[in-house]
């Protein structure tokens, strides 16, 4: 296996639980202001 | 004389061979209506850069100026976002935020690309640049080429736009192969949902760009401009601005893209067998994205009690909203009486916000 393979699933092993991680703030974040703010008949 | 004759007689096979690529794109914005508005001014960019000693390129041509001051300098992706964010409607992503992780996981073709590109031998910049290709969204595609593969801007870029404009050819094989038909017949149904207030409307572009920038400052700019351009739509005080996005800027900046891209494929820099294996590499980093978005709306249903029909998955790439659309008719197809377009469309919009997410992370970790 090249450097350069490994280098790309060691890219592969980070970015995607990264990722996931920054789209779970976004929902929490997203949930929370639904919470927060919700329709009142504006 | 001689001057006359020199674009004949340094005409080469290699030129003919590039007006015909330049011929077929036109073709198929055209005939097809594939992707009109980038094929169109590509192919015709492509054409202009490839009659010998053209005015249009080289260090006095208006394409190579243009090439400079907005494709390397980053600023034609990041005002196409503005106007993108301008025309985006996120409310149904806000109601349903969940459908935030079927985006994120159609983006695993992405980083499975990146993979096979390295074992093809392409360098670690150059695979991610051909694994953006999966993001499914050319500005997206554009700024991470411009970023690590400038030599190969021309063909990643048609490489995105071609298959995002074949959506309905690549996706729909992909989807039966992976589900059954009574996945596919799965009703979801759609409940009348409250809307949602302005208050949350205005901050989620807001809330986004701040977490995104905080743990990636690198995607301030793809994911900031987006959601700047969302901002300036639903704050509903610069409507002018908001129009202005939508119509002149959007209209204005494909316009120079396009052409502009086009020039990038000069025949040297085409006709070489890298650009077919890229080309070949983005068509697996889409079937990868469609896999990777339906496979993981399968594992979701072994946890739910209320089942959703898993070609659901498939909408988290960026295509928009041509893949929302193409899940929308399978699903009719199966059964006429099975409407999940809004489901679709949700999953559809999660994909574009996710796509920059994941181009944001290529770059901060690809350094």
């Amino acid at each position: 296996m090249t450097d350069t393979v490994q280098q790309a699933l060691k890219l592969m092993a980070i970015a995607l639980p990264t990722m996931f991680l920054v789209i779970f703030l976004f929902i929490g974040a997203t949930a929370l202001l639904n919470r927060l703010f919700p329709f009142k008949g504006e | 004389m001689d001057e006359l004759l020199v674009g004949i007689v340094n005409l080469t096979w290699k030129h003919v061979v590039m007006w015909v690529v330049a011929g077929i794109l036109i073709y198929l914005a055209i005939r097809h209506d594939y992707e009109p508005l980038l094929l169109l001014p590509i192919g015709f960019g492509a054409l202009l850069t490839n009659i010998p000693f053209s005015s249009a390129v080289g260090p006095d041509g208006f394409l190579t100026r243009l090439l400079e001051f907005g494709i390397y300098s980053e600023l034609f992706p990041v005002l196409i976002f503005i106007a993108i964010g301008a025309m985006c409607d996120f409310s149904p992503l806000i109601r349903r935020p969940i459908a935030m992780l079927f985006g994120a996981a159609a983006q695993f073709g992405i980083f499975a690309t990146i993979v096979i590109a390295a074992m093809l031998g392409f360098s670690l910049k150059q695979a991610a640049a051909i694994g953006i290709i999966g993001a499914a969204d050319g500005p997206t595609t554009i700024y991470v080429a411009t970023r690590f593969a400038q030599d190969m801007l021309g063909p990643l870029t048609v490489a995105a736009y071609s298959y995002m404009a074949l959506v309905p050819i690549i996706q729909p094989p992909i989807i039966k192969l992976l589900t059954s038909k009574k996945e596919r017949l799965i009703r979801m149904e759609y409940e009348e949902q409250e809307p949602i207030s302005k208050t949350a409307l205005v901050l989620f572009p807001i809330m986004i760009t701040m977490i995104a920038g905080i743990i990636a400052p690198i995607s301030v700019a793809l994911i900031g401009s987006l959601m700047f351009g969302n901002l300036i739509k639903v704050s509903g005080v610069v409507e002018r601005l908001s129009n202005a996005a939508q119509n002149e800027l959007a209209n204005l900046v494909t316009l120079l893209l396009g052409i502009t891209i086009g020039s990038t494929m000069s025949a040297e820099k085409f006709l070489i067998p890298e650009v077919g294996i890229v080309l070949g590499l983005g068509l697996v980093a889409f079937i990868f994205d469609t896999a990777g978005g339906v496979l993981f709306a399968k594992a979701v249903n072994l946890v739910l009690k209320k089942k959703i029909n898993p070609m659901i998955g498939a909408c988290g790439i960026s295509a928009f909203p041509m893949s929302g659309r193409v899940v929308a008719k399978m699903a009719l197809a199966e059964d006429p009486t099975n409407f999940i377009i809004m489901h679709a469309i949700g999953v559809n919009v999660a994909g574009q916000i996710c796509s920059v997410v994941a181009g944001g992370v290529v770059l901060a970790l690809v350094i």
